[in-house]
This record gives structure tokens, sequence and C-alpha cells, in this order.
């Protein structure tokens, strides 16, 4: 995709708010990957939720539970 | 009396059973909170037996509606012009969040949870086609995205769900 312009916002309600839904749905999982990925690699809370742009309390709480196993707190 | 307690607590088991699985299911979907279309999920899986019969008599395959779900995101994703399979993102393991008593859903979750309790009183005992019937009289939604999908009209399945219920508790 070379850029936002090309997205076509369905102009039916049910099918544009049903695409929303499934955005949200990919970047949850996106960030899932991502943060999972980061954790392994050494990254720290601190870092990440820098880099989420979000506070440490609010990353560790809504994606501790993609850290992978024995990821230091 | 003794038949009422009876009554009330099979209901609490099977209401407990009911949010673990259907968390489970959020959880497999890397969600954190179920919806109602988790719930569908877990009321499918009840040993009555109940939430299966009615989609079978309102022509539905009870097993096609993961992937239905599934494909309702893909579709709503290449609706903006998004390739499908993009949301065929590899899987990152979800531990179970810490316990703290407290169950939570989504906000459709939270309508099945309060719709089952408003209705409490018809439930003896509470089946999965109760469940059913909840989540088909819900218009919106991934759930009745999913099962528009399958071509499953939700009033046939409503009444489908209703019709066993009213079965089940005759018999």
């Amino acid at each position: 995709m070379d850029n936002l312009d090309k997205l076509s916002v369905p102009k039916d309600p049910e099918q544009a708010l049903a695409a929303v839904v499934a955005l949200r749905r990919l970047a949850d999982k996106v960030e899932a990957e991502a943060v999972s990925n980061a954790l392994r690699q050494g990254w720290t809370w601190s870092r990440i939720a820098q880099a989420l742009g979000i506070s440490k309390q609010a990353a560790h709480k809504r994606l501790s539970v993609f850290a992978p196993l024995n990821t230091p707190q | 009396m003794l038949n009422s307690f009876m009554t009330k607590f099979r209901n609490a088991q099977t209401i407990k059973t009911l949010c673990e699985r259907a968390e489970a299911h959020a959880l497999r979907d890397q969600q954190q909170e179920p919806g109602a279309e988790h719930f569908l999920l877990a009321a499918l899986e009840l040993e009555d037996d109940t939430a299966r019969l009615a989609f079978s008599r309102a022509g539905a395959i009870p097993d096609g509606l993961h992937s239905a779900i599934e494909q309702q995101y893909s579709e709503a994703l290449s609706s903006l012009g998004l390739p499908i399979g993009v949301t065929d993102r590899p899987t990152v393991s979800v531990a179970s969040p810490a316990p703290n008593g407290v169950f939570s859903a989504s906000v459709s979750g939270q309508d099945v949870m309060q719709e089952l309790a408003k209705t409490r009183a018809r439930h003896s005992p509470l089946l999965g086609s109760h469940i059913v019937a909840i989540v088909a009289s819900m218009p919106h939604g991934v759930a009745a995205r999913a099962l528009r999908s399958m071509g499953v009209d939700l009033d046939d399945l409503r009444l489908s769900a209703e019709a066993v219920s009213r079965e089940r508790k005759r018999a």
C-alpha cells in the first residue's frame, strides 16, 4: 500500500464500522507480536512504554499477558 | 424448594463454565476480554448440546462459526482495500491474566451477561440455547456479521434457540 489515500472507506455504515473493528484487532495483533519480540530481545517495559507513547504502568497492565515466560517484570 | 436450589446451583456452575470457556476463546484470539462471539463459541461447547441443536435447526453448521468469525474480519479489511490474509499474523501465545476475582468482558460480552441476568427467571436450567437466543438478538457486531456470513438468518436462529430451550424445559 503506497499511501492511505488508497484506503476506500465503505459508504455502508455496517461495513465501515466492521472495518474499524477489524483494523483495531489487527493493530492489537501487531502490537502483541511487537511487544513479545521486544521483550525477547531484552527490552525493558520502560523502553517499550516510551516507544508506544504510553506509561510503563499502562504498558505492563495491558500487555504483560504477551510476555514470553521468564521475562523480568 | 430443593429443586429451585439445585437449579440455581447448576446455573451458577454453567455460568462459571461459560465465562471460563469464553475467556479461553478470547485469549486464543489475542483479546483479553471475551465478546459476544466468544460466548457463542463457549455456548456451542456446553455439554447440554442445545446451542448446537439450535444452530442445526437454523441450517447452520456449528463448527463453522470460528472460521466465519475470522472470515468476517478478513472481509472487513478487504472492504478498505487491504489484501485478504493480512490478518493472518503469527500467533503470540497469551498468558491468562492474573486472577483478581473479577471477571471482565468486552462491551458485547457484558451485554450478553446482562441479558442473561435479566432473563434468569426463565432459565430452569440455564442452557446453551439461551446464550444463542441472546446473541442472535444482537443485530450488529462481530457475532452478527459472522452468523450472516454463514448464511444464518438471525431471527431464524433466535426462534430455533427459543424453541429448543422450551422443549428442553418441558422434557
